[in-house]
């Protein structure tokens, strides 16, 4: 049976994915430059770091993660189950809103309206549209999956399903808050409660907007892209149960050494060091995938970006890990590390496998070729550039900071006891990690460009190549 | 290629084709963490009262919006660590005591909670403590690189130019009056004399006079 698959609402998330990119990367690169030239907070709220940061972050992961999410839902779903979308009616519906969602946030946070709860900024008139739409997903999602011709549910699609469950959980629960006004409101926890409500769902967050549903599209676009079987059932298996299992414990390592109760951190510590084993499973099911295509690798920059996710995702889940170690975590917490450590993962796993996925899905859904495999190419290292000159400076900046902070001169006092003084020896580093975020956009733009070019040539048709035998 | 089937393959097998049941232990999975984590902060006690410490009166909690609203919390935690290296640099005046690191009891009526994660400026916990001066802070505030050379912060000037919102500040005391501080129809009423013709600046700065003031140790004598 011919199934009539909607592309229509693919073709619109890679365009709102590419959209929010670019929005919140530059936002991102603006505010690292204020953290070396403060005159470029204009004295100006709208301008200010205090505020821009959210948007940056909420930006990133709600604008132009969600999106190439959704994007990849609606794309291979449906592929999957051998079943369009139980209601294309409900997937416009839910695109609306949701950018809707995306635009008041940015404007809301501008003008300073905010919880205060990291990557739960948004104030509850903006977190019912939230929930509205992720319920319509949500709908839309399992009635398809009920109405599904393809019994077999493939692995990918269980990380989606983790995704829709978990994230709605975490939302609520976060979330939940007393309005004081039309844009104002109190969480109803307060004080140790309130921290570990919000980074139980903080760190999820981490885990089941930027790490599952990731996955979920490794599974998908990697074995498609390469034509080869994923490596291991049985590990997708293990790792998949495992890995949702104890991500949800590991919140409490965000709180080492605070008042938050002894157990809940230590919980914390001991299930975050445990997360490197599902982690690197998915990531070596995806190595060992990939060992298979390893001549492809060298010519075709879709898989080069795959290989830098992966490459990434296992780094920063063994950084982590080490991170919530309460030793370590005593250097680490507050610093410039963990903006490094969250970076790894957002540029290099998250973003990494966005990118992989525009370049994947732009050809199939305007039915033309790549407009420039070579540009591609060069997206992919001054990207890798730019990665790696972010991460190595925020390492330096985050234990140069650290390290500053304890030490003691001869006599046992603070050998910097002038904040200003550490603050300055940090400037080096902020500017080339300015520079790293640059490149990166810069390579994102390129990409644009080709997306772009290809656009211009839709419907000139599209013939999957292997690049091992092409030029 | 593998004929073989394993345990882990053959019991996922029984739900790999049943979305409900996928669904349902996928849920199952993630709420086992959650309900031991969670439930213990309201079942049973995790937090020493400390009798000292009071609920912001309604210029501080004022001030406590506004700094929410500018984003404060994204450059300055406000909880001290247990190390020396942190009560020493965060307590210069050792006004908390023998240990001077921040408690759970100090936090009661923060909704939310205002810890941050990044402490790009100074920690500001006990601040009352180590800047006393409001002038200071004025200053500070209006153009950091005045008082502190070299400073990356952001100014504030604007906040000196805006007014309070007497009405809404009295509402936001009302919800968190619903959500258990302590606040009386007096305290609330104080909105009016408090807020009279002070600038979120002006608030900003009694809410940074109130973070550790009431657990500092009072000398004696």
């Amino acid at each position: 049976m011919e199934v009539n698959y909607d592309n229509q609402i693919v073709r619109w998330y890679v365009k709102s994915a590419i959209l929010w990119g670019v929005v919140a990367m530059l936002i991102g690169i603006w505010i690292a430059f204020e953290m070396v030239f403060p005159v470029l907070n204009f004295n100006s709220p709208y301008l200010s770091f205090g505020r821009l940061r959210p948007i940056h972050t909420n930006g990133i992961i709600f604008g132009f993660t969600l999106s190439i999410v959704f994007a990849t839902v609606f794309y291979a779903v449906p592929r999957l189950f051998k079943t369009p979308m139980w209601s294309p009616l409900l997937s416009r519906l839910q695109f609306w809103l949701y950018n809707l969602t995306i635009v008041l946030a940015a404007v809301t946070l501008a003008l300073g309206y905010t919880q205060s709860k990291e990557y739960a900024e948004l104030e509850w008139p903006l977190d019912i549209l939230v929930v509205i739409w992720w319920v319509i997903f949500a709908v839309n999602f399992f009635m398809t999956m009920a109405k599904r011709q393809e019994k077999h549910i493939y692995v990918a699609v269980w990380f989606f399903i983790a995704t829709i469950v978990t994230i709605a959980v975490l939302y609520i629960v976060n979330n939940i808050a007393l309005p004081s006004g039309l844009l104002k409101s109190y969480s109803v926890y307060s004080g140790v409660t309130d921290a570990n409500i919000q980074w139980w769902y903080g760190h999820n967050a981490v885990a089941f907007v930027l790490t599952t549903p990731i996955l979920g599209m490794m599974y998908y676009y990697l074995p498609k892209h390469t034509n080869l079987p994923i490596f291991s059932h049985r590990l997708s298996i293990l790792h998949f149960w495992s890995l949702i299992f104890i991500y949800i414990w590991a919140g409490p390592h965000h709180l080492l050494y605070s008042p938050v109760p002894e157990w809940a951190q230590t919980l914390g510590m001991v299930f975050s060091l445990a997360l490197i084993a599902p982690s690197w499973g998915g990531m070596l099911n995806g190595f060992l995938t990939l060992s298979q295509a390893k001549e492809k690798v060298r010519t075709d920059a879709t898989l080069k970006f795959m290989l830098v996710a992966l490459t990434f995702y296992g780094m920063s889940t063994l950084e982590g890990p080490i991170m919530s170690i309460r030793a370590v975590n005593s250097l680490s917490h507050n610093t410039d590390w963990t903006i490094g450590h969250v970076h790894g993962g957002a540029l290099g796993w998250v973003a990494g496998m966005a990118i992989a996925a525009i370049y994947y899905l732009v050809p199939r859904l305007w039915n033309a070729k790549l407009y420039s495999e070579k540009l591609a190419e060069t997206h992919f290292w001054i990207a890798t550039l730019g990665i790696l000159l972010y991460y190595v400076s925020m390492w330096a900046s985050g234990i140069t900071e650290g390290l500053m902070w304890r030490a003691y001169d001869a006599s046992g006092m603070l050998q910097y006891p002038n904040w200003i003084e550490i603050v300055q020896n940090l400037t080096p580093f902020r500017f080339v990690r300015a520079i790293g975020g640059t490149l990166f956009l810069t390579g994102f733009c390129i990409m644009i460009y080709n997306v772009y070019k290809t656009i211009q040539n839709k419907g000139s048709g599209f013939v999957p190549t292997d690049l091992r035998e092409g030029a | 290629m593998e004929n073989q089937k394993n345990f882990y393959e053959k019991l996922n097998e029984k739900v790999e084709s049943k979305g409900f049941a996928f669904t349902v232990l996928v849920t199952v999975a993630i709420l086992i963490g959650t309900l031991v984590e969670l439930p213990p902060f309201f079942l049973t006690k995790q937090v020493e009262p400390i009798e000292s410490v009071k609920p912001y009166n309604a210029l501080e909690l004022a001030g406590r919006d506004v700094y929410q609203k500018e984003g404060c919390f994204n450059c300055h935690t406000q909880m001290i660590r247990p190390f020396k290296w942190e009560t020493d640099r965060f307590d210069p005046n050792k006004a908390y005591g023998p240990d001077p690191y921040s408690k759970a009891g100090e936090y009661v009526y923060d909704h939310p909670f205002l810890w941050g994660s990044k402490r790009t400026g100074p920690d500001l916990a006990h601040e009352a403590s180590i800047r006393p001066s409001a002038a200071w802070h004025k200053k500070h505030l209006i153009n950091p690189r005045e008082t502190s050379p070299g400073s990356i912060m952001p100014a504030y000037p604007w906040l000196f130019e805006n007014e309070l919102d007497i009405e809404q500040t009295k509402a936001n005391m009302r919800a968190l009056r619903a959500l258990g501080v302590p606040y009386t129809d007096e305290d609330i009423a104080a909105a009016d004399k408090l807020l009279k013709g002070k600038t979120e600046g002006d608030a900003v700065i009694a809410y940074l006079l109130k973070l550790g003031r009431d657990t500092m140790v009072q000398e004696e004598e």
